[in-house]
């Protein structure tokens, strides 16, 4: 092959691979995202205990706004010496969630009597009174379900045992010993609307203690409360 | 004689039109990877790129939980983009996927997006005096100190992915590069920092993705 072709078809080849390099630029690029979101609720203080009709005692550890809730509260005396027709504990919770939520509640109540006139747990009224879906950011359309039947010092929800005498909370779910194991008290639709964690607003609704005094067997009682909000 | 007549001039046809393939491809713009991209405020999530500017643009950006249980303030990632020219040019956006039909789920406004700090990529690239490179509206700002609350509770950026419609061109300016390289170099060009921000919110359950296609093409013909 003469020399001038040679020469040429080698000009060719750089040429040509050169022009190939080029091609390795490019016009465009790619940015591929993906988030996730996952369910998530929370149960917090929804605000300062009110404590009611108490002969001694008080709020030992009152609740925090949007801390977590940790409430410890001294009834005080809850024999006849106690006149006032029943010792009220109003604790007011607060949930938020992206999702559908069951708010379910456990309760051991432990007595250092021993018969049967001691403090047991049906002897200690419950119930989740009015629910409140306000504030920015909150689904305010949302609904809920109250398993229970509300202020347990309501007449409708309790009265003297005409045959024992005792004072009994008789409605739905009207006292803790419905709830000796996870027992849901309250359910509902999402409550906060895509709004970040800082806004404060949620779902609040106050929890009811009550308990008749009477002549219960003298002695001390322990009353623990556990609240649990999931998202099936 | 009449085939090396022949021969000769199919090999000039043939170095012509190399020559003109070269020349074309060296008046070609480019987009590259500018760095490695970072991620930060994420609980789970990652981004990975190419390290090196002659890299192609090829992210893929995690941000990972965006729901309340990211206790952070905001999930920010920085994408640093290399552009390369020898002529005016405009980058463009297009956006595809992110279509949750649930408003209270993740939406294409709920991930600002902003492009922010413009800089030389080595001294091969061009500083032009007689024009500047234009961040577009709304585009200039970082979504991530730029957020604010709007009146439904929910954190709005000064633009964000809803901010693109179709193929949305977010920069324009001079040429980019002094030298007519055919192919990339490490100084070049210019870099710019493309700027995710995601707060974590209350969000509907689920995962959601996107994808952006960044288009560099010859843009409005100003001087250098």
């Amino acid at each position: 092959m003469p020399r001038l072709t040679k020469s040429l078809l080698l000009t060719i080849l750089l040429l040509v691979v050169s022009a190939v390099t080029c091609f390795g630029q490019s016009t465009t690029g790619t940015v591929t995202m993906s988030a996730t979101v996952s369910k998530f609720v929370e149960i917090n203080s929804g605000g300062s205990v009110t404590l009611t009709g108490n002969s001694g005692g008080g709020v030992t550890t009152d609740g925090v706004l949007n801390s977590p809730l940790a409430v410890s509260i001294n009834l005080g005396e809850l024999g006849p010496s106690n006149t006032n027709n029943f010792v009220t504990a109003s604790v007011p919770l607060k949930l938020r969630s992206n999702a559908g939520y069951v708010l379910s509640m456990s309760a051991t109540v432990t007595s250092s009597g021993t018969t049967s006139n001691r403090i047991s747990a049906a002897d200690v009224g419950f119930g989740l009174g009015t629910i409140s879906r306000t504030g920015t950011g909150v689904n305010t359309t949302g609904t809920d379900t109250n398993a229970t039947s509300g202020d347990p010092t309501l007449a409708a929800n309790g009265s003297v045992n005409g045959t024992s005498g005792r004072y009994e909370f008789t409605a739905v779910r009207s006292n803790l010993s419905a709830f000796s194991s996870a027992t849901t008290a309250l359910n509902g639709s999402f409550i906060m609307n895509a709004v970040p964690r800082s806004n404060s607003n949620g779902l609040t609704v106050p929890a009811f203690f009550a308990i008749k005094p009477q002549f219960f067997e003298n002695g001390t009682t322990t009353i623990s409360v556990t609240f649990t909000v999931t998202a099936p | 004689m009449r085939l090396r007549l022949f021969t000769y001039s199919f090999l000039t046809v043939l170095i012509l039109l190399a020559v003109a393939a070269q020349t074309a491809s060296a008046q070609a713009l480019d987009i590259s990877s500018g760095g490695l991209p970072t991620i930060t405020g994420t609980v789970g999530g990652s981004v990975t790129g190419n390290a090196t500017v002659t890299g192609d643009l090829v992210v893929t950006i995690n941000f990972g939980e965006v729901s309340p249980l990211n206790t952070n303030s905001v999930v920010k990632v920085v994408v640093p983009i290399a552009l390369r020219s020898n002529q005016p040019y405009q980058v463009a956006v297009s956006m595809s996927g992110l279509t949750n039909a649930n408003s209270e789920a993740l939406q294409a406004s709920d991930v600002g997006f902003g492009l922010q700090n413009p800089r030389l990529l080595g001294g091969a690239g061009q500083i032009c005096t007689q024009s500047t490179h234009i961040i577009r509206s709304p585009f200039n700002n970082d979504p991530a100190t730029s957020a604010t609350i709007a009146a439904s509770g929910r954190v709005a950026y000064p633009s964000s992915l809803a901010s693109l419609s179709g193929s949305t061109v977010i920069l324009s300016g001079p040429e980019l590069s002094k030298n007519n390289s055919a192919k990339r170099q490490n100084s070049d060009g210019w870099v710019f920092d493309a700027v995710f921000a995601l707060t974590p919110q209350f969000f509907v359950s689920g995962v959601s993705s996107a994808t952006l296609i960044f288009t560099i093409s010859p843009g409005p013909n100003v001087p250098c």
